[in-house]
Formats: C-alpha cells, structure tokens, sequence
C-alpha cells in the first residue's frame, strides 16, 4: 500500500529539513549555544591561539589576551593581561575564566599553578615550529571551548590547505637560499636552525643559508657574505623599525650578499609569518611563491 | 699603677727607628709628649694607648702589657682624645658625649644624663648640646670630643684602678682663651680627681705652666723627667733647633721667648 | 632646629605605616575582593572554613603571600641599607655595594640560560627552587670573595672593600652581559624579568623561609646598634671605646648578604629601598643606629607594600615589574640625597 509520506518519499525530506534547520541553527547561534553548553570565559596567551579561537567563531568567550594577541584586528581590543611571560596570578583570576590557554613559553610556573590550584583549567601547548603544532592549538581551544568537532572540522579544513601548499612547494624546480633577519632592538639578529622562521623557510621549499648554529646571533658582514643569501626573509615589523625598506638595503652587512643585487626581500608580518597559527598554510604559500619570484 | 715604657721602639711607618724610649708615668701626673714634627709623638702615644703594637720592647699597664687586656676593659680605664675625629652622620653633641659611656654601658651610674651635662659643661659646649656637632668650629669638635672623652673616665673605678686620658694635640684647634681653659681643667681633675693625663702638646709654654712631667722625643733620643728640668734653653736649642729667652711671668711661671 | 622624633614615635609611626600598607594591600588586587568579603575571609581564617569561597582562595594563596613576602623584602632590604651605611660611615652606602645583589644576578642568569644545559631533566617546580638556591648562593659567594678581597693586615678594611666591590661588581654585570648574549629570545626575556624584580608568584613555602631569615638579621641587626654608633666616630676611635670594630664589621657584612640574598633569590633585584628608608629614619630621627635600624626595616617594608600595591593595580590584569617603581620613587630621592650631602661626599 502506498501512502502520501511514505518512507521512500518522506525520508529525503525529512533529512533536507534537518539539514537545513541545522544549518539555519549555526547561522542564528552562537557556537556555544550550538553545543548546548553554557559559555565558557577564556584567557588566551597566544597569538595563534587566539586567531583560533576567531577562526572557530567563538570570540565572545574570550574574555582576554596577552600583548603577542594581534590578529584579527579585533583581538586588540580584548583586555590585555601583559607579557605572556610575566603573567599574575590575580591579574588572571580577576577576569574569572573558565580555561586559560597558551604555549609552554607561558610563565612564570608558579602563577600558573596558582592560577590551576583555583580550579581553572589551565592548558599548554608545547611549541616545535612543525605543523603538527598548529594542530595541537586548534584541539587545545576546541577544548577549552567546548567545541571538539567544530575543531576537528578547523583542523580537517586547515589540513587540506597545508596538503596543497606542500605538493606546490613540491613541485618546485630549484630550493633558493634564504635567510631570516629579525630587528627588533638596535643589531638586527640573523637565524639559524630550531627556530619558528628556520622552520618556516624549509616549509616553504627554500634552504637557510646560514647553519651550523641554532637560535638568533647579530648579524655580521662576514657572516653575511659567506652565508650568500640569495633571497632575505624578513617581518614588516622588522622593515619598519629600519625605517622603510631603502634604509633597510642600505645596511653594510648586506652589500655583498646575492640577495643585494637583486633586492630580493620578502617581508611579511611578524605574527602570521613566525605565529605557527591556522594562516600557517597561506604564509607558507606565499612565501614559496615569493621567494621564487625575488 | 704606672705605665712603663721598657726600651719601646718608636718608628714611623715600621720602618725607621726613630727613637728608644724608657720611662715610667707614674699616675695621677700630668705628662706631656712633645718634639718637633715627624719626631713620632703621635706614634708613640698609639704605642701608650694600645692602639698599635711596639716593634720592639713593651709598653706595661700594672706589669702586663697591654696587649693583655682586652679593647673592652682598656676602654673602662682609659680614654682617648684624638687628633682628627670626623662624625660620620648628624649626630647631636650630646648623643657624641653620650658615646663616652659606652663602656660602661652595662654598668651605667644612676644619673647618665646628669653626668653627660657636666662634662658638657667642664668644656663649655653645653650650650651646643642640641646642636648637630659637624656644623660646629674646629674648636668647638676638639671641645666635644673632649667631654667625650672626660665622660669615658667620669667616675672613679670601684676597683681603685687609676684612670688614663690620653689627648693627642688637644690644644691645635683651640682659641687662647679655651687652650688655657682646657689645660686648667685637666689640671684640675689630675690633682683632685687623681686622673692621670698624657697629652701631645706643640706649645712649650703651655707644658711649662702646666705639665708635672714632660716627654721630649728628638730624633734618635727621648728625654723624660719633670719639666723644668727636661725643657732648658739648652734641649730647646739642641732639639727644636731655636734660640731662647727665659722669662718669668708675674705668678713666678718660667716661659720662653722664641726667636 | 625641627624637634627629633624619639624612638618611641619612630616605632609607632612604623608600625602604624605598615599596618596601613598593610590594609590598603589586603584591599587592592586585580581580583576585586570587596571589604565585606575581605571580612568573610579574615574571619574563616581565624574560624576555619569547610567551603572557601573564590575570594577566600585568592586571599589566602595568592594575596596574603605577596604581601608578607613584601613586608620580608623590605625589611630585609632598609635593615640592610642602614646597616652598610652604618659600616661605611656614608649615608649614600647601599646593600649593592658588597655584591649580594649581583652575585645573585649572575647565578640566576646562569641557570636562567645554561639550566638546560647543566640540568636537562630538572622538573619545572624545581626548577623555580633550585634558580631561588643558586641565586642565593652566587649572592653569598660574591660577598665572600669582595670580603676576601678587603682583608688586610689590619683587619678589613671598608675602602679596600668599596674599591673590591666596584671591581666585582662590574665583573659580574660582564657575566651578565656575555650570558645575555647568549640566551635564546625567551631566555632574555625571562633574565630580564627576573632583575627587574616581583613579588609575584610568591608561596607561602618561600614567605615562611625568606620571612625567618629576615627576622634571624633583625635581631642580629639590632645588637649592632650601639657598635656602629661608636663607629661613626671613627673605626680607629669605636676600638679605642673598647668596641670589637672587626666582629662588628663581619656580622655586618653577613647578616646583609643572607638577608639581602634571600630577598633577591625570591624576588629579583627590588632597588633604592636599602639607599631611602634609613635617610628618611635620619630625616625625622637623628642618626641613632638604635632607631635607624628598626625604623629602616618598618619602613622599608611599608614601602615595598606601597610600591607592589601600584604595581598590581595600575595595569590591571597585567602588572608592573617593582623594581621600575621602586626605581622610579628611588632615583629621584637619590638625587635630592645627592644635592643635600654634597659636601659630606
């Protein structure tokens, strides 16, 4: 016998109008009322972290950030709880969060078991400079959030993106030697190995010309010219404190490299290039598209 | 008891011997240490005090050196004027004078502050006690540091031990008036109190009219001995290397006239 | 001439400061306590409680230790101050000068930087004691070694000492300097946090041992009055009124390096409170070490609660390093100091 909403006719329906509802339902909501969990208030002591907390939607929990906190523009005007290195203890406790979230790098310890003692939950992510980095912030605030899926799907998407970017790398016909200057006092610093900007230059398919150390040394001519850069990477927060990029080039210790005559210079800013945060693929890309071009 | 110098080696600086010296002050004498400049007068009162070591032989309180009684109990029996004293900090001239009674600190009289004004008094710079003592004159220092040290030896000791004061140039900074006023006082207290007083003196006037004994220190010699007898126009001549003229004052005291 | 304070005033005046630094820091936080909660927790405390509220946690783990660490360092610090300048015979004499300070810097920037090196397994948590135990004992060994450096025939002697310390001093800031230059971005910045000095993060472990050891200087501080009074006559006069000049100088020295040393293990480099507090005793007191030395360490202590109630309020949630603001009230203070003693220099 058949009937007007019969299985096989209403079935598809059904499932178009739970879609759509749950759809509608994402749009309307906030994402903690689409957990069904109460909000949750959380402290974010990390650049990355807080572009992911942006990136899953869920910026009204966060009730603060630390200074490295730029990007998105509105994560500026979240109170700030200082250095993520000088933290206090009541300074965090006086915005009652929920989780506070951050890096290894987070300190001082005891502030941080002070901070724990009082029942907050407190969650640390160890900083490596590899992808899988990224992945552990994204769980970490899909944690404390209370949004484990709407993170796994962050993560799925992110992937894909980083698997894209890794096969065009790939496909490169030549590994350009690039080199990393950082100036944020008066000598400018040059990297080497186990840093955020070596990791990156290696992700993005070029070679660092200096090696045979790790960290940052001031830069030097000597250096300089045997290292024999054929592209600089640079942040624009660096170029800036300079005063401009012509100022920058006229710097002696790079007179003689490759990279000079060509004014090859790649800037990006500082957060997105060394944040090891989700706009890692697309810093990646472009900087491997640049440092072919430069 | 006496204080006896037995073949007390003088020297500046360790090195140079500059004179031997034996002599016995006998106490409650008024003894003054006197010489040319750099003929160790200094040396050899830090040598009396127990403030420095002799090199060679020894200097005998009661028949034991003085390197036998402790910096505490020397403190009790003898007090030190010296020539330079700079206050560190704001200190009132009478919290200064206080600190003579730091010896007896825990043995203290009945009226402290009572005796603190009277040795303020003794010196006339009672009317600076109030007064922070380095905005004072030199002269008026040398006073304060005085009455410290008077107040050091105020009372006689239960134990009959002679007390000993020591000045190392006390007259320098003084005006006339006061340097006459302060040689009377001590003076004074050697023959009443029976204080023992040594004293570097520049002026062989004021040891003349003054002094029972003096100590002339010369080069390579010491003479030691009453003072008429010690200061002839001879030994000044010999040992100051100035002519003299003797002359009597009115009250029969024999002074000099130097040329 | 301005009446003197006597010392029953000074101790009054000192005990009432730093029972109103005091208050006004059980007040002031980040976390927001109101005076009736404040109340609610004096008295759990007193009666003991089964459910602490949030406000009882934050007062008795975090706010309470600050502020009894704070009132440690600073007495530890203006006892120290008046006891070197006591010694020194000069009112602009600071614990800095015997090498407490940077010793303790210099053995905090070695584990800050080569810990990893030297410990690689140390677990967090001790890591923190074991930069606290270094830290105190770079500050112990420096002092040794510029007190070696003053012995003389004589005895020590404080000019050789001064001189000993300059010397000592800048090699350690040389120390530092090569460690800067070796440690990573974080390394520095931990380093640099550190010598400028905190009492966050401050246990109730480290307010119980710093307290106990600025009590044991205390008391040993105070029996140094009377000597160091005599010493300012004259080292060669205070011998001569029967004080044990050297004894003196030794108990000195050490009860500020240990005292001086427990607070800059715990806290960092907290400056100018040894130079201010015992000038300002002498202001309003007169010199009397049997007044300065209590009166330095009362005040000292309600100026470091004063200084870290600004420091973690000011910016609020973030906080302000207390050797900036010490530093800030101290330099200024200095300078008038500077003015006013010219001539004593």
């Amino acid at each position: 016998m058949q009937a007007i909403s019969s299985p096989s006719v209403a079935w598809p329906r059904r499932k178009l109008l739970l879609l759509t509802s749950c759809a509608g339902a994402s749009l309307a909501l906030p994402a903690w009322a689409q957990s069904g969990a109460k909000p949750r208030r959380i402290v974010s002591i990390s650049g990355a972290m807080t572009e992911v907390v942006f990136a899953l939607g869920a910026q009204n929990m966060l009730v603060a950030t630390d200074t490295t906190s730029l990007y998105p523009e509105a994560a500026q005007k979240t109170a700030k709880v200082g250095y993520m290195r000088q933290l206090s203890a009541e300074g965090l406790l006086s915005l009652k969060p929920d989780a506070v979230i951050g890096t290894t790098e987070a300190g001082p310890p005891v502030v941080l078991d002070q901070v724990r003692s009082a029942g907050v939950q407190v969650e640390l992510v160890k900083a490596d400079h590899t992808w899988a980095e990224v992945g552990r912030k994204v769980q970490v605030v899909g944690k404390a959030a209370g949004l484990d899926a709407q993170a796994r799907a962050l993560q799925a998407r992110l992937d894909a993106q980083w698997a894209a970017t890794q096969q065009q790398v790939a496909k490169a016909a030549r590994k350009p030697r690039v080199l990393f200057i950082l100036s944020h006092s008066a000598t400018p610093q040059v990297s080497g190995g186990a840093t955020a900007a070596n990791a990156v230059i290696l992700y993005a398919g070029g070679v660092n010309a200096l090696t045979g150390f790790d960290g940052y040394r001031p830069m030097t001519a000597e250096a300089m010219a045997s290292a024999a850069p054929e592209v600089i990477l640079s942040s624009t927060q660096s170029i800036d404190a300079h005063g401009g990029v012509d100022k920058f080039w006229q710097r002696p210790e790079l007179a003689l490299t490759p990279a000079f005559k060509r004014k090859a210079l790649v800037t990006m800013e500082a957060s997105k290039l060394l944040g090891f945060g989700p706009r890692l693929p697309d810093a990646v890309r472009e900087i491997h598209e640049k440092i072919l071009l430069a | 008891m006496s204080l006896r110098c037995t073949h007390v080696g003088v020297s500046a600086d360790g090195k140079k011997r500059l004179a031997q010296v034996d002599a016995t002050l006998e106490p409650g004498r008024f003894t003054a240490i006197l010489g040319p400049n750099g003929a160790g007068k200094s040396t050899l009162m830090s040598l009396l005090t127990g403030q420095r070591q002799p090199m060679g032989g020894q200097v005998l309180l009661r028949n034991r050196p003085l390197s036998a009684y402790s910096a505490a109990d020397m403190a009790t029996v003898r007090a030190v004027m010296l020539q330079e004293s700079a206050v560190a900090f704001d200190f009132l001239v009478r919290e200064v004078v206080e600190l003579g009674r730091y010896p007896h600190r825990y043995q203290p009289t009945q009226d402290e502050a009572g005796l603190v004004q009277q040795a303020m008094e003794a010196t006339q710079v009672a009317h600076l006690a109030d007064r922070n003592v380095t905005t004072l004159s030199g002269g008026e220092k040398a006073r304060v540091q005085l009455a410290r040290a008077l107040a050091q030896v105020w009372h006689p000791r239960t134990d009959g031990a002679d007390r000993w004061l020591f000045l190392d140039e006390p007259t320098a900074a003084l005006d006339l008036a006061h340097q006459h006023q302060v040689m009377r006082l001590l003076r004074k207290w050697v023959a009443r109190e029976g204080l023992s007083v040594v004293a570097v003196l520049h002026d062989v006037n004021l040891a003349l009219r003054y002094v029972d004994d003096v100590l002339v220190l010369d080069g390579r010699l010491a003479h030691f001995g009453p003072t008429h007898e010690v200061l002839s126009a001879q030994t000044l001549a010999s040992v100051w290397g100035v002519s003299s003229q003797a002359v009597n004052s009115e009250d029969g005291v024999r002074q000099y006239l130097f040329a | 001439m301005m009446a003197r304070w006597s010392a029953r005033t000074v101790w009054l005046a000192g005990l009432g400061l730093l029972a109103m630094a005091l208050v006004a820091g059980s007040a002031q936080g980040a976390y927001a306590i109101s005076p009736a909660q404040l109340w609610h927790v004096l008295r759990d405390m007193v009666g003991g409680s089964d459910n602490p509220t949030p406000e009882h946690l934050v007062f008795v783990n975090i706010r309470l230790p600050r502020l009894l660490l704070g009132v440690a360092a600073g007495a530890g610090l203006g006892l120290a101050g008046a006891l070197m300048q006591g010694l020194f015979r000069n009112p602009l004499a600071d614990p800095g000068l015997i090498g407490v300070s940077s010793g303790a810097a210099l053995a905090a920037a070695s584990f800050i930087v080569m810990g990893n090196l030297w410990f690689p397994d140390l677990p967090r948590a001790l890591g923190s004691w074991t930069l606290v135990s270094m830290a105190f004992m770079g500050g112990l060994v420096v002092t040794f070694l510029i007190y070696a450096l003053a012995q003389s025939q004589g005895g020590t002697r404080m000019g050789l000492m001064l001189l000993a310390g300059i010397a000592v001093n800048a090699l350690a800031g040389a120390g530092l300097g090569y460690l800067s230059f070796l440690a990573t971005d974080e390394q520095l910045r931990n380093l640099q946090f550190w010598l400028l000095g905190s009492l966050g993060g401050a246990r109730w472990s480290a307010v119980v041992l710093v307290g106990a050891v600025v009590i044991l200087a205390c008391g040993a501080g105070l029996t140094l009055a009377r000597p160091l009074n005599a010493i300012a006559l004259g080292e060669a006069q205070a011998v001569l009124l029967g004080v044990d000049v050297e004894r003196t100088k030794r108990w000195a020295i050490w009860v500020c390096a240990l005292a001086v040393g427990a607070v800059t293990a715990t806290t960092g480099m907290i400056g100018f409170v040894g130079l201010i507090a015992p000038h300002w005793v002498r202001m309003v007191a007169g010199p009397d070490h049997r007044i300065v030395l209590p009166g330095s360490a009362l005040l000292g202590a309600a100026l470091v609660l004063a200084a870290d109630a600004v420091a973690r309020t000011a910016v609020k949630p973030a906080e302000l390093p207390l050797g900036v603001l010490t530093a800030f009230i101290g330099v200024p203070m200095f300078l008038f100091m500077l003015r006013h003693f010219r001539g004593r220099v």
